[in-house]
């Protein structure tokens, strides 16, 4: 069953096009990664998907209901974990997941126990009382997930969830994810962290300037770059680097710099790094190392657009 | 039960001691520091002329007439002059009370007392009617008003024993500043749906399966529910703190306060769907210390000409503030619907305005 199809969907603001005619769908029990880079149309969609603003244009179902005529089905069956932080500073975490979930129509024992539920499963039913402003950031995250949760919705939408978050909160996190799925929920889980989609998401949406680039397994979208390999050059200093004869070498598609590495991604089949080394050799560069990395959504991205997903 | 749930939300603000302290503090503060320090502008004594009355006896009771003898001796004593009006027609009498040579009239008869007064003499008048009052109630009769005065015209006028009640300073400043901080709750009204977004929690309610006329009713009753305990804490205060007068009909006054409430929170929710971000707080602050400079929240305005007169008659503060002082020291409840309707009339345009706003706007 399609949780969620989207069908030629458009969103302008004013002359700006925010999404171009995107359309997608979300099986049932699937993690579906949402990826792009900031500005992309992310956000745009899931707020469209989540009646949180009307498209200019196209059609969102939820379970095969049109969500405009059956809003009240639709909010019913999702649960949305916002970009921000969603929370109130002056009520305690259960009272927040509480009246949130009460909105939802739990009442009495049952709402009690969704959100003592709800606490536990992001571990923080040991500070149930506590108010968020004595929280580290990670633990507000997870208060947001679970203030999303409670009613058990069936479709969750989660929003970069773990931006500004530290490691071990962002890894608690991702692996609440794979447990909401397991318990059977479906996910739709946006970000441009792409190690993060790649980690999780079975089945992952790239999009760009509001437009699907994109769409497929991990195998399909790297399939996608089976021509091309990615040479990671570690160096001293990128300060005299060649980069337009770099990518003037034969069979070199894009060169990216930063301050001690530089990654090139090439054609597969032609033997390019003897030149690509006696260059970086006669510019000055000074090497200390060369890896041939396995193509990432990044290479897929880079490949696909000639930017990488941090670009903003 | 969304609406109630959400209303609920808004009580929360209860728990904060420290707020709920200073919330409080400021009032009393502001009641105690203005009626202290402008009771100079309310009058605490009054400078009374000397006062004569005629009268004529006509009782043919020996009680009354012992009463009323006794009762001359003790206005004598008082300074009081009663002085019987022998031979003369009542014409006559009531020409001396209308140039002015007597304070009043009194004419004692079997059924009781009817006094007339000279209306340029208001507070004399006021003294001797409260005296031929206390003598009637003592000695069960009755004080009536005959025809004479009508063919008078209005120059003899019976006067109001109550017409010498008046405000004291910290009366008058318990109304006012009740009446003026109701107002500006007008700006925490202009930040309840931006205090959504700016936490961004506007999102989680607008997803959830709550329409938005439900959080906006939500809101308004929560915040309406606590302005009112918190008005009704401050009027007991006042009451029983400093022995403000608010009157024997409070059940009243309060329903004035609580339309005027109203009033103050649509204004701040029109305000705020009207201009974003601090331009709402800005304009609202310009509007509430406009309203209370001129409706008589630092200073009573009911002597005042001229352009503040004019000015008065469209705060909020003053009809209010004029109604519950009516209320309380005339007893005129027929006073309190109008600025009932007044503030109901002006809330339903300004919610009217944000309701539109809002259905137009994306999100809250």
């Amino acid at each position: 069953m399609n949780m969620l199809e989207i069908k030629q969907l458009t969103k302008k603001f004013g002359e700006y096009t925010a999404v171009d005619n995107l359309s997608l769908s979300v099986q049932e029990g699937e993690i579906f990664g949402f990826l792009g880079p900031n500005g992309a149309g992310k956000s745009t969609t899931i707020h469209m998907a989540t009646s949180l603003l009307s498209a200019t244009k196209g059609e969102i179902e939820i379970m095969g209901r049109n969500i405009t005529k059956h809003s009240r089905f639709a909010k019913q069956a999702i649960g949305f974990v916002p970009q921000d932080l969603a929370i109130y500073e002056d009520m305690t975490a259960y009272e927040n997941v509480h009246f949130f979930a009460g909105l939802y129509g739990l009442r009495g024992a049952e709402l009690k126990r969704s959100a003592i539920e709800a606490l536990e499963f992001v571990g923080l039913a040991d500070r149930q009382g506590s108010y968020p402003k004595s929280f580290s950031g990670g633990m507000k995250r997870r208060l947001n997930i679970a203030c999303a949760i409670a009613h058990r919705p069936k479709l969750i939408i989660m929003d970069e969830p773990t931006v500004g978050i530290d490691p071990q909160s962002r890894n608690y996190i991702l692996n609440s994810v794979r447990k909401l799925n397991r318990r059977g929920s479906t996910i739709i889980y946006t970000s441009h962290y792409m190690e993060e989609v790649e980690e999780i998401c079975s089945q992952i949406a790239i999009i760009d300037h509001g437009k699907i680039i994109a769409e497929g397994t991990k195998a399909e979208l790297k399939a996608i770059i089976t021509n091309q390999k990615n040479i990671s050059i570690t160096v001293r200093s990128t300060e005299r680097l060649p980069m337009e004869q770099l990518k003037s070498i034969v069979g070199v598609n894009t060169v990216e710099a930063a301050e001690q590495t530089i990654n090139i991604s090439s054609a597969v089949e032609i033997n390019n790094l003897n030149p690509i080394i006696q260059l970086l050799v006669a510019s000055g560069v000074e090497i200390r190392g060369v890896e041939a990395q396995e193509p990432s959504l990044e290479t897929v991205f880079l490949t696909l657009t000639g930017r990488t997903l941090r670009d903003e | 039960m969304n609406i109630l749930r959400i209303a609920g939300k808004e009580l929360k603000v209860f728990r904060d001691i420290k707020m709920l302290l200073f919330m409080l503090a400021t009032p009393v503060l502001l009641m105690l520091i203005l009626g202290t320090a402008l009771s100079g502008n309310f009058h605490g004594t009054v400078k009374v002329d000397p006062i004569r009355v005629l009268y004529s006896y006509n009782s043919t009771s020996s009680a009354v007439g012992k009463q009323w003898e006794a009762f001359l001796l003790e206005a004598k004593a008082s300074g009081i002059r009663f002085e019987e009006a022998t031979s003369r027609t009542e014409t006559d009498v009531v020409k001396d009370v209308q140039n002015g040579l007597y304070t009043g009239y009194a004419r004692i008869a079997d059924k009781g007392i009817s006094y007339y007064g000279n209306s340029g003499s208001g507070k004399e008048n006021g003294i001797v009617q409260g005296l031929l009052a206390a003598l009637a109630d003592r000695y069960r009769l009755t004080i009536t008003e005959t025809g004479l005065s009508a063919s008078n015209g209005n120059y003899v006028t019976e006067a109001s024993v109550d017409a010498v009640r008046q405000p004291g300073g910290l009366d008058y400043f318990a109304v006012a500043v009740t009446t003026m901080i109701i107002l500006y709750s007008a700006l925490t009204a202009g930040q309840l749906i931006e205090t959504e977004r700016s936490r961004h929690t506007d999102l989680r309610l607008l997803v959830s399966p709550v329409t938005k006329g439900e959080i906006f009713a939500g809101k308004i009753v929560g915040t309406l529910v606590l302005n009112a305990i918190f008005v009704a804490i401050i009027v007991l205060l006042s009451k029983y703190m400093f022995g403000a007068n608010w009157g024997e009909h409070l059940w009243l006054v309060f329903l004035v306060l609580l339309t005027e409430i109203v009033l103050a929170l649509s204004l701040g929710l029109g305000v705020g769907y009207c201009l974003k971000g601090n331009a709402a707080g800005s304009v609202l602050m310009i509007v509430i210390q406009a309203a209370a400079f001129v409706g008589g929240a630092y200073t009573p305005v009911d002597q005042t000409t001229g352009m503040m007169n004019f000015l008065s008659r469209y705060s909020p503060l003053h009809w209010s503030n004029d109604a519950i002082l009516q209320i309380i020291y005339a007893g005129n409840l027929m006073a309190a619907p109008p600025a009932m309707m007044l503030n109901l009339g002006c809330s339903i345009l300004l919610l009217a305005l944000a309701i539109v706003l809002m259905r137009r706007r994306e999100g809250l």
